[in-house]
């Protein structure tokens, strides 16, 4: 594991423009946050601590520009961390509390033909083993802007592909998910 | 470590273009400082100074006021400024505490010298809605530009740092006010101009999450990524 000053250089030469530094820098300090998203939300799941991970990378890079290297470099990504940590828990909360859970939907209208099975589809279980099935790129599309929420420009810069790319894989995932649930 | 996660590392890694750290945030804030204090000194000229300001700088009262707005202004900025680097010494927070105290201790001593001169008299209120639009005119450009300054830091507490960017501001503003605007009554300063500093630092304050998020950061600093 390396240490604060080790850290520390990488990052006023990752600063410096050193994409190698940087690189060597990220992956070392990405199974550390890994541990501390870990160890302050226990109840979280592999894929919601992998997500929060990559918010910090995100916003470490983001921000880079506020390290001082005259300082620790640990304390400052702990900062960054807890903020994002804290950010998501916020959002997370405001997302329940404008979600209402209902036992069965209400009939809609008398006619038959608008109150099928279909539309009162509420299985997440069945939505997520769909979402696992998709194509390696599609399923990316849609976690990145419809799980996760990125902003088309955003997932594009993850992904490494082009917006119009991103919307396409978003709309066919759509179509197959939409396909593979009919038939579940 | 995830495929996905990999991936991040590998796209951030292709964007490692070279950034120059941030200043502290004392220079940041002198920085401000010297923006701003043409543009007020601008705006006193434009709205005609005060023909008794001469006197006015004799007063101990009014140096003791003018003195705790403007380091009542610069320390919340120097606070805003802080607030927006991961890690920073929450003592930074505190900064615009005493000089904010020193400001209404000499405002509220004036209140309770003129109730014994005057009697009740002396703590009569009249309206006074210039304070108000005259702040903001005068703060206006102070407020951009230390909004643009933020913008460069994280968003560790935007309605803290935004809210403090609008004491900064108006802070300023009100130093800036009491040159061209003739109201010395201690009651009618406190009530009507220490009342919109006030009003427009929590006005501004509910605009934090709106100016500052890791959304807009993220996302702008992305906009660069080159695409494959």
């Amino acid at each position: 594991m390396l240490d604060d000053s080790r850290l520390r250089a990488l990052m006023r030469m990752a600063q410096a423009g050193d994409a190698r530094a940087y690189t060597e820098l990220l992956t070392a300090v990405a199974p550390r946050l890994r541990q501390i998203i870990l160890n302050q939300r226990r109840s979280l799941q592999a894929a919601d601590i992998e997500d929060l991970v990559q918010d910090v990378l995100l916003s470490l890079h983001a921000v880079r520009s506020t390290y001082d290297p005259e300082r620790p470099f640990m304390p400052w990504l702990l900062a960054i961390t807890r903020n994002r940590i804290a950010d998501r828990a916020r959002r997370h909360a405001r997302r329940g509390a404008h979600e209402v859970q209902v036992e069965q939907w209400p009939v809609t209208f008398s006619e038959n033909s608008t109150n099928t099975d279909s539309d009162s589809y509420g299985d997440s279980e069945a939505l997520r083993h769909a979402v696992e099935r998709l194509p390696a790129g599609q399923r990316t599309a849609i976690e990145l802007v419809k799980l996760r929420e990125l902003s088309l420009k955003e997932a594009a810069a993850v992904t490494g592909t082009s917006i119009g790319a991103l919307k396409v894989s978003v709309h066919r995932a759509m179509v197959t998910l939409r396909k593979s649930i009919r038939k579940s | 470590m995830s495929m996905e996660t990999n991936a991040v590392i590998r796209r951030l890694a292709g964007d490692a273009r070279p950034v120059r750290p941030l200043a502290s945030p004392w220079t940041r804030t002198a920085l401000w400082l010297a923006l701003a204090a043409p543009y007020v000194a601008l705006v006193i000229v434009l709205m005609s100074p005060r023909p008794d300001l001469g006197l006015k700088f004799s007063e101990p009262r009014f140096l003791i006021e003018e003195g705790a707005a403007l380091a009542t202004g610069i320390a919340a900025a120097l606070a805003a400024f802080a607030t927006v680097i991961p890690g920073f010494d929450r003592k930074f927070l505190l900064t615009p505490v005493f000089p904010a105290a020193i400001w209404l201790g000499s405002l509220g001593e004036g209140c309770v010298r003129q109730w014994l001169v005057q009697g009740s008299a002396g703590l009569s209120l009249q309206s006074d809605w210039m304070c108000l639009p005259a702040i903001v005119i005068v703060g206006l450009v102070p407020a951009i530009g230390m909004v643009a300054m933020l913008r460069r830091g994280a968003p560790m507490m935007p309605c803290v740092s935004i809210g403090l960017a609008g004491l900064a501001a108006a802070g300023l503003g009100d130093f800036g006010l009491r040159f061209f605007h003739p109201q010395d009554a201690s009651l009618m300063v406190l009530v009507w101009q220490v009342g919109s500093v006030v009003l427009l630092s929590a006005a501004a304050s509910c605009t934090g999450r709106y100016l500052l998020s890791w959304r807009t950061v993220i996302g702008r600093t992305l906009r660069g990524v080159p695409v494959r």
